[in-house]
């Protein structure tokens, strides 16, 4: 190793030993201050950038194996003329299988949702239920709040589109909607319709709904959709009010809006909430969480080192008395401030890592949106770039300070 | 002219009608010029210092002691006239060519010691082995030695708040020492000592000059005494040059 080499590696690691002795030895409030400093603004620009990741991709939707819903464009005439009273879309089950088929897509079932009447023919108990006609899976998924592992999977009345196949007669209910229809698992339940007044529900499942409206749960019912198109009349067209995608790849929202024209394809958080975010607003808070954080945490870092450097002057003055060059002295002040910017990245990452936490517990508890904010490792190397610059940036004035003193007077 | 030592001996040190000036009074862009004064902190010193000499510097507090002791250490550089270090003229150097000058021909010693307090004695001694590139193993092994040979090899890992006045002057010392250098200056190292601790230091500091040239600055009587030749500041000028049995004889100012 050369001599320069290794008056640099003997800088540095003189920079470290006088960072970690005044650290954790003696009056080391100023390097305390900066550390704190630092982390508050890693863990608001990791917190803030979590959010603005979790906005990006939507990952609230993720969890609930919900990435995109495709409905039908109020705006659009030709979709107003599928329906009467609402614009729908047609040949769902098709469409839905052509979704299957792709690699990208975990699963994906259109939704039929009709009010329908329905009644326990034991007790005389009748009342109105919302119910929601899926395609379940051999997973156990959740929609509008109900498990679909109660219902056999596929759709097996739909028989290749002549609704002639097995009628299973299978509803998942809400409790609410079991309490107010007297019923429990295996209850047989008859609907209401104009059109099917002979077929009967069974009820193969009760689970708790976390489907509500502002005024308390609403009582739901999830069934097989080819048996709610039947109960509802809308096996003309194989009709139904959206498609379900869930997905964990975000490419994938443009190739669903090629399916269907005049439909949009939207993200939502649940089955009633709007579209969390604008596309270009999460990479906004993104960079403005940054920028904050290291404009905050360069000026108090700066601020801080400043302060330190008046009190370790004499320590610079004898370094620069017993022959220490310029350039070695602003070494040393550069790796002290790197110090304290880097463990102030450390500290605000683990803080900020819980602040992502606190968010999603928040905002779960309080909105009824699950895991607004995502971490990613890419957190992890925002973090310390933005240290690493805010210490360079910082160690500028110490620096600066350091070379306006002049030892002779310092060391009088 | 004044010389510390015989003719034929290797002159280290000289300096050449060197003056230190400083203004005072003028601190801020509303200062008018007539508020700056000028005050004469070195007046037109001439000497020459030999290798293997101990020279006192004395004189009364004021009287430009250690603003001489900094420009004989390239610390700072004359208003006027030449101070030359081992044949370089100090006065024609850049900033960062006199830190390198230090670093190779001069070692310091101040009063208040100036260990770097987070590090232990062992680094202190090795810090400027650090500014020269030396690799660790070498600089550890040069500190343990000097430690050893101020008679502090036990006390290598203490900080310095751990170890008692005399003992951080003798690792002020060992950190002078420890790139063996040509000349060393000394700012009233016995100062903060009590007179036991400041004559080991002082045994210390007379002991090392074979090789080199040695600067003491003290008002202390007890320690120009044991110094070859003392130069005597008053106002900035040099009064007189005695050797050790003439400056007892000299009236001294207090």
């Amino acid at each position: 190793m050369s001599r320069n080499l290794r008056r640099l590696a003997g800088v540095v690691r003189l920079g470290l030993a006088r960072f970690t002795g005044r650290l954790f030895g003696g009056d080391s409030r100023q390097l305390w201050s900066s550390i704190a400093g630092v982390a508050f603004a890693v863990m608001l620009m990791t917190t803030v950038g979590g959010i603005s990741l979790g906005l990006a991709s939507q990952s609230a939707i993720e969890s609930e194996d919900v990435d995109y819903w495709v409905v039908p464009d109020a705006a659009s005439a030709s979709a107003i003329a599928v329906s009467v009273d609402a614009p729908r879309l047609g040949g769902v089950h098709s469409v839905t299988d052509r979704l299957g088929e792709d690699d990208r897509v975990d699963y994906a079932t259109p939704v039929l949702i009709r009010v329908l009447e329905l009644s326990n023919p034991q007790t005389g108990h009748s009342e109105y239920v919302l119910v929601a006609g899926v395609i379940p899976d051999s997973t156990n998924r959740s929609i509008i709040g109900l498990p679909t592992a109660p219902l056999e999977p596929g759709d097996p009345h739909y028989a290749d589109g002549n609704y002639d196949g097995r009628w299973t007669g299978q509803a998942v209910l809400s409790s609410g909607a079991a309490t107010l229809l007297d019923a429990e698992q295996g209850t047989t339940l008859s609907p209401k319709t104009g059109s099917a007044t002979n077929r009967s529900l069974t009820v193969s499942g009760v689970a708790e709904s976390e489907y509500t409206t502002g005024v308390g749960e609403v009582p739901v019912a999830l069934v097989h959709l080819s048996e709610a198109q039947t109960l509802s009349g809308a096996t003309s067209g194989d009709q139904a009010d959206q498609i379900l995608v869930s997905t964990d790849d975000a490419a994938v929202a443009g190739d669903i809006e090629q399916l269907y024209p005049q439909t949009n394809v939207v993200k939502r958080t649940g089955f009633a909430q709007q579209q969390l975010s604008s596309s270009s607003l999460p990479l906004a808070i993104a960079v403005g969480a940054v920028l904050t954080a290291f404009v905050v945490g360069t000026l108090f870092v700066a601020t801080m080192m400043g302060l330190e450097v008046l009190s370790e002057r004499a320590s610079l003055a004898t370094l620069a008395a017993i022959g220490y060059s310029s350039s070695s002295r602003s070494l040393l002040l550069v790796v002290e401030t790197l110090g304290v910017t880097l463990s102030g990245a450390v500290v605000g990452l683990g803080l900020g890592i819980g602040g992502i936490e606190l968010t999603n517990v928040l905002t779960e508890r309080y909105l009824g949106i699950a895991s607004v904010a995502r971490f990613d490792p890419l957190l992890v190397a925002a973090a310390f770039v933005v240290s690493v610059l805010i210490g360079l940036f910082a160690s500028v004035y110490p620096v600066w300070l350091s070379h306006r003193a002049n030892p002779v007077e310092v060391l009088q | 002219m004044v010389s510390t030592e015989s003719d034929t001996a290797d002159p280290i040190l000289t300096c050449d009608g060197v003056t230190r000036t400083f203004t005072r009074g003028r601190s801020g862009w509303l200062s008018s010029p007539q508020d700056a004064q000028t005050v004469v902190a070195v007046d037109d010193v001439t000497a020459t210092i030999n290798t293997g000499d101990v020279v006192g510097l004395a004189g009364p507090s004021g009287s430009g002691k250690s603003t001489l002791l900094h420009l004989l250490a390239a610390l700072d550089t004359p208003t006027d006239g030449r101070v030359i270090l081992d044949g370089t003229d100090t006065t024609t150097l850049s900033e960062s060519q006199r830190a390198k000058l230090r670093l190779d021909e001069v070692g310091i010693v101040f009063q208040h010691f100036h260990l770097l307090p987070s590090l232990s004695a062992r680094a202190n001694v090795a810090l400027p082995l650090v500014q020269r590139g030396v690799p660790t193993s070498t600089r550890r092994a040069k500190a343990n030695d000097l430690l050893d040979a101020v008679g502090l090899a036990d006390r290598a890992s203490h900080k310095p708040a751990e170890l008692s006045g005399g003992e951080q002057q003798r690792v002020a010392i060992a950190r002078a020492l420890v790139t063996d250098p040509s000349l060393l200056v000394a700012d009233e190292p016995t100062g903060e000592l009590d007179s036991e601790t400041g004559r080991q230091i002082l045994d210390l500091l007379t002991n090392v000059a074979d090789d080199r040239a040695v600067i003491i600055a003290s008002h202390d009587e007890a320690v120009l005494d044991r110094a070859d030749s003392v130069l005597r500041l008053h106002d900035g000028r040099l009064q007189s040059e005695s050797t050790p049995s003439m400056h007892r004889e000299i009236p001294h100012e207090s």
